[in-house]
């Protein structure tokens, strides 16, 4: 024990690797990208215009919020406009401007700007902006109400809602393959399993976010429906199900993972992933919402300080006996 | 990139995006079709998501515009939507509940298919 080798260190001068935050910024945004283009593919123009004026907006409350406070201008490091692109995939393709404008101040300045900028706020800032919008403005954030005049060739009732009001027996009109292609009613860049797995996958590898999270998210929405159903088949759907709608993949990936609003060390991390996991299915199964993913991260989000304090053994500190 | 480099790239793309986001919205709004798909009827009692298309088309119910349009003279007229005279709270001529009742629910009774118990309909 005495021969391992803990920590290894060099002198002076140290090179730097070359990662920034814009770096990491613009990996976001083309790991989300094809979830982004099926979205547009599918709701077209409207879609591309609710992404473009969020991401320009977040920049520009981003801006305006620097220039106020006499702080360095932050936007080149992207992250403004990736918190701008992440608030737009949860919107439907519907959503008007002004509620484009106001999502994303409430993100950028309630949700990320007052409490000091990037990496001090506690709360995922799109979503602190999607809750606002869902309490306030719910009729705008009813995917089966603002999608009402699109027909894609497949069944178009949201489907959290389908199962949560009729139970499984709406479960015959969806494929889990479809679910996992887009073949389902819900946010522009939400729908698409598969570009969101492919999408996480790039960041995990890239390093940019940490697979435990993804990983106990996705097992804690897993169990938790498995129990559900086991308990009643006839009105909670299987866990694959949850897996593959509403905003789950998006959660594991792009929501949960943020930095400065998750743990750091590996069982804290599990703990969050997959308490979060937990939460959502509750949430849609007992729950007042359709979706439990968003409040359910936000609650995870509050106890992630507390979380952090499970740390691990300080190096020396080792209890070794003689 | 450098710093200010990064910034000027991030402006150019704000000012791109927002004038990309200002077109669409002006010239490409979402396009509400001639012929409704699916109609939200917003009540007290819980909205209702009404599939227009599948009631009304061939491939769905095949139920003609004359059935539910009762004022339509002829198949190829604009058919007036509902609420134009069924008001919520008039009751002159029905109001907007009790036709909907009596309609929806009245043809599903005599065709012995789609939902009568009020949550299959209602959505809270």
């Amino acid at each position: 024990m005495h021969n391992q080798k803990l920590l290894v260190s060099s002198h002076a001068p140290y090179w730097h690797n070359g990662s920034s935050i814009s770096g990491k910024s613009y990996s976001f945004m083309l790991a989300a990208l094809p979830a982004v283009i099926m979205g547009i593919y599918q709701y077209g123009l409207p879609a591309l215009g609710v992404l473009a004026l969020s991401i320009s907006c977040a920049m520009i409350w981003e801006l305006l919020m620097d220039l106020a406070m006499r702080r360095p201008v932050s936007i080149g490091d992207g992250n403004a406009a990736v918190i701008g692109l992440l608030f737009a995939m949860l919107l439907p393709a519907t959503a008007p401007w002004w509620l484009v404008v106001a999502g994303t101040f409430v993100a950028i300045i309630i949700g990320k700007q007052i409490y000091g900028g990037i990496g001090c706020n506690p709360f995922n800032p799109s979503l602190v902006a999607i809750a606002i919008i869902m309490l306030s403005w719910k009729s705008f954030m009813d995917f089966n109400e603002a999608l009402v005049n699109y027909d894609l060739g497949f069944y178009m009732v949201y489907p959290l809602s389908a199962v949560k009001h009729m139970g499984t027996s709406v479960l015959s009109n969806f494929s889990m393959t479809g679910l996992l292609l887009g073949q389902q009613a819900g946010g522009i860049g939400t729908t698409f399993g598969l570009g969101l797995i492919i999408g996480g996958l790039y960041l995990i590898l890239r390093g940019h976010i940490r697979w435990e999270i993804s990983l106990s998210f996705l097992l804690g929405v897993f169990v938790t429906a498995y129990f559900f159903n086991i308990a009643d088949p006839d009105k909670y759907a299987p866990p694959l199900f949850h897996i593959l709608t509403g905003y789950s993949l998006i959660a594991a990936f792009f929501l949960l993972t943020e930095d400065s609003s998750s743990p750091v060390n590996f069982v804290p991390m599990l703990i969050y992933g997959a308490v979060a996991g937990f939460l959502t299915v509750l949430i849609r199964n007992i729950g007042a919402f359709v979706d439990g993913a968003v409040f359910a991260i936000l609650l995870v989000n509050v106890s992630n300080p507390l979380l952090d304090k499970i740390r691990p053994k300080a190096m020396g500190k080792g209890t070794e006996h003689a | 990139m450098e710093v200010k480099t990064e910034r000027i790239v991030a402006y150019g793309l704000a000012i791109v995006f927002f004038l990309v986001g200002i077109v669409c919205y002006a010239a490409f709004p979402v396009k509400t079709p001639e012929e409704p798909i699916r109609i939200m009827f917003k009540s007290t009692a819980g909205n209702i998501l009404f599939d227009h298309k599948v009631h009304a088309s061939e491939s769905g119910y095949g139920i003609g515009c004359t059935d539910c349009h009762h004022t339509l003279e002829d198949e190829g007229e604009a058919p007036t939507a509902c609420g134009e005279c069924h008001e919520v709270d008039s009751e002159d001529p029905v109001k907007r509940s009790d036709a909907f009742h009596t309609q929806c629910q009245g043809c599903h009774e005599d065709e012995g298919a789609g939902p009568v118990d009020c949550s299959a309909c209602h959505v809270r």
